[in-house]
């Protein structure tokens, strides 16, 4: 921008002011925030269930809990596979807490996960970890 | 070359700016930590932030819904106060009969609060079949005195021999406020969008009382809703807070240089 209006063109001067550019950035940000969460926002939550030595537990039972306004309430389950891996494919919300369970082995701590929009895709960092009660 | 350093009235000046800003800073710092308020001792840095309190906010309301309500509400009353409030500064700015009682009168209804005049205001927007609508809600606030009084002092800086040229040149009075007047008050335009678009944005009262559908609702009556919905809110009812006060934030940084001026003018020329 020229310290000189009048040398500036008039399409210039319409576009190129604070006005018009702070407006035009947020929007683009929003629209390619949009476009992100368009991209990955299937539902998708998977992760690891270990045992308390860290070795992956088959067959464990995954629950999803998401929150229904105040409470968590159970919205589905899965079952990890031979390498201890479990993918839940239908959670639609933002907020939701897991917990795996195997009889004979133990039951992990409620974990809860916190998502920046509804259905965001995660993979869990941190493994669910199998503690027996004893 | 000033007599004395102007360091210690600066240095004065920002320690009252800080002092300023810690209620804004504890809200925005509580918005990103849940912290309780009442938390003793109160940790300065935010510990663990995190923005999900925003997202919660987001989803447990119709967020969106009554942001685009707020929007169209302020942006007719941003509008209307423009055009009507420069119509009626610049009729103040001309001479004509009673125009000392006129002025008296403006003053003087300044001094009615908006509650005594809302039976009156519901009845003539109902009658007028515009409840539960946008320009219901944004009607009662269409024009503002102080408004007017910032145009007319704006209006009456422009030199007389400005307009009786136009005049000669055979411009209308409607033309006059638009192509001469109106490109001279900048700053007078500056404040009255950000006024009203202030007031637009944080009216509850009126907007309580002419919404019926939750769909019609603005930003203030979703806090009310907010609140009657949630119990443990610190953290999200401070987001939201900050959500509903970051546009007029925006709005009023983008547009301070010309704020600032427009009201220094109205409070030496009206």
């Amino acid at each position: 921008m020229s310290a000189n209006p009048v040398e500036d063109p008039f399409w210039r001067r319409l576009v190129l002011n604070r006005f018009v550019l702070v407006p035009a950035l947020l929007a683009v940000a929003i629209a390619l925030w949009n476009v992100y969460v368009a991209a990955h926002d299937h539902g998708i939550v998977a992760g690891r269930v270990v045992d308390g030595a860290g070795r992956p537990v088959p067959d464990a039972a995954v629950v999803l809990w998401v929150l229904n306004f105040t409470t968590y309430v159970e919205k589905t389950r899965a079952t990890t596979d031979s390498a201890g891996r479990f993918v839940i494919t239908n959670n639609d919300s933002h907020n939701i807490r897991l917990a795996a369970e195997k009889p004979g082995v133990g039951r992990s701590a409620r974990v809860p996960v916190r998502l920046y929009f509804r259905a965001q895709d995660i993979e869990l960092r941190e493994p669910l970890i199998l503690l027996s009660a004893s | 070359m000033h007599r004395y350093p102007r360091w210690p009235i600066h240095l004065a000046l920002i320690g009252v700016s800080f002092l300023m800003l810690i209620p804004f800073y504890w809200v925005l710092k509580t918005s990103v930590t849940g912290e309780n308020i009442f938390a003793y001792p109160p940790s300065i840095l935010p510990k663990s932030p995190h923005p999900f309190y925003y997202v919660d906010v987001w989803y447990y309301i119709p967020f969106a819904r009554y942001f685009l309500n707020s929007i169209i509400v302020s942006l007719l009353t941003v509008a209307a106060n423009v055009v009507f409030n420069a119509m009626a500064g610049y009729a103040l700015t001309r001479d004509f009969p009673a125009k000392s009682f006129v002025l008296l009168l403006f003053l003087s209804c300044m001094m009615v609060p908006f509650q005594a005049t809302i039976i009156p205001a519901y009845l003539i927007t109902g009658r007028l079949g515009l409840l539960d609508s946008y320009l219901g809600l944004a009607l009662p606030q269409f024009s503002t005195i102080v408004c007017i009084f910032v145009f007319k002092a704006s209006f009456d800086a422009v030199p007389r021999s400005l307009i009786d040229a136009a005049r000669i040149d055979g411009l209308s009075e409607w033309r006059i406020i638009w192509q001469i007047m109106m490109p001279l008050a900048k700053g007078a335009i500056a404040t009255n969008v950000i006024l009203a678009f202030i007031w637009s944005w944080n009216n509850f009262l009126w907007p309580l009382i002419v919404t019926r559908s939750a769909d019609m609702q603005t930003l203030p009556l979703g806090l009310a809703r907010f609140l009657s919905y949630q119990e443990d809110t610190t953290g999200a009812l401070y987001a939201f807070c900050i959500m509903v006060l970051a546009p007029g934030i925006v709005l009023f940084l983008l547009a301070q240089n010309e704020f600032i001026r427009g009201l220094a003018s109205g409070a030496t020329k009206g």
